[in-house]
């Protein structure tokens, strides 16, 4: 059940600070429902004693993918229906789009917005580790002021971030890379459509006559949060790419997953995938040249 | 709290009002007694709640009532006119898609959706279009031929 709430649809972003801030906790942002709706009929924790419910779905400027002087604007409103068929996302950050197109259903697709995908900072968001590869940084305003975060240092813990009650993410904002990125995009649920990821795993590289000249690495689902593997991609720079190093990296990679998460139950299972999977996406990424 | 919803169902224009904690499903099965569109799970897992609003299928236990407002959704009901079925329906039932027809409503609406914007889907864009819904009887083969059957200009 839906508990009983007042539900406000402010038109422009003024409004809608002003909005938070007079309410705080006892308001909360509704922007596709996605997770809002169903965490309300499971009676999540996560919803509990909301009393008024704000939406974004009537402002505009929440929802437009643009192009700046050194990248694109995603707002954060935008849905992943509509993030799956703009071309600028598609052309210079398919990675995006390739999560994107993983994420549930069509159904959910042209409901669920990207900025809501992080904010709950779930470990099975599976646009996080596409975003982080590409740098992502993130605009939060409130009514006093316009903040800048990357997405890396947005998201502290398992659904906890830097995000306070009286503050909305407006837009996501992706820096241009230079030519010659290739990349991939991998995500393991318990089926193939409609799944909850258990694994995903986004990679970047760039090379330079056979030597690994930026490599970027990132994790969704299998890591408590999505993140980055700084210290590896600095091991892995300068070098030159073989069958040996692969297996060299992926096997430092089950490495730091498991520093990051601790031996569970499925360690025995998801580490041999992890890293089997990582292995073969750095040969795919060297062998087909895509940018995928 | 109560709101006023002004939206158009069917190609009927609805005013009605009504608190804010319900679900576009609420509004269709007790307010205007449209009852095709089932309920299943109510988390955006089975598809049975299927509808299209603005061209778009969406679950209709996601959508929270006043995110309505100056919407255009078709539901199952809309597809038939002047007592004859759609041919989507036609096909569905021709190609025996149709079982227990728990998932019907929302399968159909889900297809509408995907013909109106791509009336020629491959296979591979069907099962696409229709992962989001579930039947638990059909083993969707039927389901599928139905859809692809029904190709062309659909309005
Ligand atoms: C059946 C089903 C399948 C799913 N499959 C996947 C999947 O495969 N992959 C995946 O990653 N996710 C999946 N999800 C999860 C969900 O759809 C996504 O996380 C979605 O992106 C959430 O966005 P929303 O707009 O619907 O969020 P909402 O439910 O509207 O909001 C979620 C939370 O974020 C806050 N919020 C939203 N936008 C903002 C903002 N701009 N600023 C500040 N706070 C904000 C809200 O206050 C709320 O706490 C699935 C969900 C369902 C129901
Ligand atoms: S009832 Fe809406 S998806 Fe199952
Ligand atoms: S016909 Fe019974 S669930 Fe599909």
């Amino acid at each position: 059940m839906i508990p009983k709430i007042e539900y406000f649809s402010p038109v422009n972003l003024t409004e809608l600070l002003k909005l938070l801030d007079r309410h705080q906790q006892a308001a909360k942002i509704i922007a596709g429902g996605t997770d809002i709706i169903a965490g309300f009929h499971q009676g999540s924790a996560r919803f509990k004693g909301i009393k008024y419910l704000i939406d974004l779905n009537w402002i505009d400027e929440l929802k437009k993918v643009e192009l700046s002087s050194d990248g694109i604007v995603i707002g954060s409103a935008a849905s992943f229906s509509e993030i799956l068929k703009n071309e600028l996302i598609n052309h210079h950050f398919p990675l995006l789009s390739t999560a994107a197109s993983r994420v549930g259903s069509v159904q959910i697709r042209n409901r669920a917005t990207i900025g809501g995908n992080f904010v709950n900072n779930a470990p099975c968001a599976d646009s996080v580790p596409a975003l982080l590869v590409y740098d992502a940084e993130i605009r939060i305003r409130s009514v006093e002021a316009e903040r800048a975060v990357s997405l890396a240092d947005f998201l502290l813990k398992p659904y906890q971030t830097q995000l306070r009650s009286d503050e909305v993410v407006t837009q996501i904002r992706l820096p241009f890379l230079s030519e010659n990125y290739l990349g991939d995009f991998y995500k393991l649920g318990r089926r193939r459509g409609v799944a909850i990821s258990r694994i995903t795993l986004a990679v970047l590289m760039k090379l330079v006559e056979s030597k690994i000249d930026d490599i970027r690495i990132a994790s969704g689902a299998v890591t408590p949060i999505g993140k980055r593997f700084v210290s590896l991609e600095q091991f892995a720079r300068g070098k030159t790419v073989s069958d040996h190093l692969y297996r060299e990296l992926a096997r430092m990679l089950g490495n730091e997953i498991l520093d990051a998460t601790g031996l569970r139950w499925s360690s025995a299972y998801k580490l041999p995938v992890v890293q089997q999977t990582f292995y073969q996406q750095l040969q795919h990424i060297y062998q087909t040249g895509n940018l995928r | 709290m109560t709101i006023e919803l002004n939206f158009t169902i069917n190609e009927k224009k609805i005013t009605l009002k009504t608190e804010p904690n319900r679900r576009l499903l609420d509004i269709l099965r007790q307010e205007l007694n449209l009852t095709g569109t089932k309920e299943g799970c109510a988390i955006g897992e089975c598809g049975a709640c299927t509808v299209v609003m603005n061209g778009k299928a969406v679950n209709s236990c996601l959508v929270l009532a006043p995110q309505i407002n100056g919407a255009e959704i078709l539901t199952v009901e809309g597809l038939e006119k002047d007592q004859r079925l759609h041919f989507l329906q036609e096909n569905f039932l021709k190609h025996g898609a149709v079982q227990c027809g728990f998932c019907t409503p929302g399968m159909l609406m889900s297809a509408y959706a995907l013909l109106s914007k791509n009336p020629n889907p491959t296979e591979a864009e069907v099962k696409e279009a229709i992962a989001g819904n579930l039947c638990r009887c059909t083993g969707y083969k039927q389901i599928i031929d139905a859809i692809l059957e029904t190709e062309g200009d659909i309005k």
